[in-house]
């Protein structure tokens, strides 16, 4: 589903060269839900920005649903963002002049759905956060916890097949974290492939997959997984 | 597809600088509607045809102070001298100078009963010679013109004619010719012998300024200060001033000739007023919509200094960069269609109120229209290439940036 074969990303400033990435190697498999943990500056942010297409990469492989991604048009990145992948922030990004049913829409008007389809899935995301009846409001006028389940309801209106969050309960208090988590959960059984940055580790191993990133290489934990699951 | 409605709901949601940029706009509008209207009235007052050879006519004043000169046969033998210079076309006394600001103003009556008849529209009143058509080089369209036996010298003598411009005639006559028909000046009988084609006045805003007419007076001798008219090719013009005055003094030294000026001199001094107006609104019209220029793209960098996460966001989303470039565009013009609207109108309420304020024409529909293209033409200019700086915002913003 998603495969990176020895990416590395160097962010090259006048003075400093960083190495983000360095020989990043990681196989994501369809319906796999994979915590992402690590120290800051390890590089997590940036796997998941190249993974998302957000960024490029310095060197490497990757492809994503089979496709080759490596060297994208911009439009064509844009595309692939707008149609397989969902994105949740951890400020949540919602635009703060629109309304929810408008902030979800977003990516469905890029997509150039009609009016009606657009109306019909709007509805059916915030329902499905439990913010159906909350349309009108202003992200403003929400909690954080709602408003990351706006964001979460605007991700999994263009039915992606990828739902990509970095440090998603980052800003919100355990209780509503934990709501979040459960939502996420309930996508990932729907069949959606999730990939989450968290700095929580009691969330992560949650996730049926966890994996660390330290100094942009990964530690795959996978195989301790039923391990750490023994020490809770 | 263009996203108006998000767009729009956003911008109502925003409240304070769109609001100062639509108020921006909408004087704007209303100021570059008016004075671009008053700016092409002007200009075409200036472009208008006077009809006659204006960089071919020389004229001067003539003022004999020595009390023994006869001026009514000093007129004559002048007029003589003027027209036997070489090069000289032909030359002309004139009771007032086309174009100049001041002059004589008649009207005529159809009949002699002053209680039953109807009246002209008021005209320039030019008394002269059978010269003096030749030397204005305007062009005789039906009839005849007067002939050297028919020239009167006083306002009182009978057998007069005119000659009438052709505006005056279709004024006061219609579809019928004039040619032939007897007119009034109290008791006084004139016939109309002649149309011509142009003949422009002496008040260059009158509204009658093409209502003009000629008869057959040479008043020159009724006064000792008096101005001719001489017709040449200009490329002789700059010599003759120095052969009249030398010609003029040979014949009698107790004189004054003064104030040489072509009529294109006259015809300038006497647009000089319109002429400023229409530069000094010109730059305001330039200075106006600079500024509104200005003040579009500080808007849209301030917006997207502030909306650069924003941005970042719905690129990641699946915003192309002509998505984040048309977001721009739309929500400007939005602004600006809005704000030319209100201008257009307000352009228009203030028309009326300089209207009757200073008796000016309405202002046509056309130019708050024209004034709001512009408009959007300088929003266009103004929004590209802060927009396209925009797009450039990467994908990557929504995660990294704060
Ligand atoms: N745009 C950039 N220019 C230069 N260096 C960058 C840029 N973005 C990230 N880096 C560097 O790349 C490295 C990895 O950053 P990244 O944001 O991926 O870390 P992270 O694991 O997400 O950290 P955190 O847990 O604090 O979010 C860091 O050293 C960071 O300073
Ligand atoms: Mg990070």
């Amino acid at each position: 589903m998603l495969s990176m074969k020895n990416i590395s990303k160097v962010f090259k400033t006048d003075l400093v060269e960083t190495h983000a990435l360095r020989d990043f190697n990681l196989e994501v498999n369809e319906g796999e839900f994979v915590a992402v943990t690590g120290p800051s500056g390890s590089g997590k942010t940036t796997f998941l920005n190249i993974a998302g297409l957000l960024e490029g990469f310095t060197s490497g492989e990757f492809s994503l649903d089979g496709v080759n991604v490596s060297n994208l048009s911009d439009n064509k990145s844009a595309k692939v963002r707008n149609e397989k992948i969902g994105f949740i922030f951890q400020g949540f990004n919602l635009i703060p002049d629109l309304n929810l049913a408008e902030n979800v829409e977003v990516p469905l008007r890029y997509r150039g759905m009609n009016a009606s389809e657009r109306k019909r899935r709007v509805e059916s995301a915030l329902e499905q956060v439990g913010l159906g009846a909350r349309m009108k409001h202003l992200p403003t006028q929400l909690s954080g916890g709602q408003q990351q389940r706006v964001a979460i309801a605007r991700a999994l209106a263009g039915e992606p097949r990828f739902l990509l969050a970095d440090e998603p309960t980052g800003n919100l208090d355990s209780l509503m974290a934990r709501q979040v988590m459960e939502l996420l959960e309930n996508i990932n059984q729907q069949g959606t492939t999730i990939i989450m940055v968290t700095h929580d580790s009691e969330l992560a191993r949650r996730a049926q997959r966890n994996i660390q990133i330290v100094d942009g290489q990964v530690c795959d934990f996978s195989m301790y997984q039923p391990a750490a699951t023994g020490t809770r | 597809m263009l996203h108006i409605k998000p767009i729009l709901s956003s911008l109502m949601r925003s409240k304070s600088a769109p609001v100062l940029l639509l108020l921006q706009i909408i004087l704007s509008v209303a100021i570059v509607a008016n004075a671009s209207f008053i700016i092409n009235e002007r200009l075409s007052l200036m472009q208008r045809e006077s009809g006659y050879a204006e960089d071919q006519i020389l004229t001067f004043n003539l003022y004999n102070f020595d009390p023994a000169i006869d001026n009514m046969k000093q007129n004559q033998v002048d007029q003589q001298i003027l027209r036997s210079l070489p090069n000289v076309i032909d030359a002309s006394y004139s009771n007032m100078l086309p174009l100049s600001g001041s002059g004589w103003m008649d009207r005529y009556v159809d009949g002699p009963d002053a209680d039953t008849a109807k009246s002209t529209p008021g005209f320039a009143f030019y008394l002269g010679n059978e010269h003096l058509l030749n030397v204005m080089g305007a062009k005789l369209i039906a009839g005849r013109n007067f002939t050297a036996d028919e020239i009167n010298t006083s306002l009182d003598d009978s057998g007069m004619m005119a000659l009438v411009s052709q505006p005056l005639a279709k004024a006061f006559w219609g579809d019928e010719s004039p040619l032939g028909k007897t007119m009034y000046q109290g008791e006084q009988a004139v016939t109309i012998i002649g149309v011509v084609d142009k003949l422009q006045g002496a008040w260059v805003d009158h509204e009658n300024f093409e209502y003009s007419v000629i008869q057959n007076i040479d008043f020159g001798g009724s006064s000792s200060n008096k101005s001719y008219m001489v017709r040449a090719l200009p490329e002789h013009i700059p010599a003759l001033e120095e052969a009249i005055s030398k010609a003029l003094y040979a014949e009698n030294p107790n004189r004054v000739v003064e104030n040489f000026q072509t009529l294109t001199t006259i015809k300038n001094l006497t647009y000089s007023n319109h002429r400023l107006m229409a530069t000094v609104l010109s730059i305001m019209v330039v200075l106006l919509l600079l500024i509104t220029a200005l003040g579009l793209t500080g808007m849209v960098m301030f917006n997207i200094q502030r909306r650069t996460k924003q941005i970042g966001t719905r690129r990641a989303l699946g915003a192309r960069k002509r998505d984040i470039i048309e977001y721009f565009m739309v929500e400007n013009y939005l602004i600006c269609i809005v704000g030319g609207v209100i201008g257009g109108m307000l352009s228009l309420v203030l028309g009326q109120q300089l209207m009757s304020l200073y008796s000016l024409p309405m202002v046509p529909v056309i130019y708050p229209i024209i004034s709001v293209i512009g408009l959007l033409v300088v929003t266009t200019l103004a929004v590209i290439v802060p927009a396209a700086k925009a797009a450039n915002i990467s994908p990557a913003m929504a995660t990294r940036s704060v």
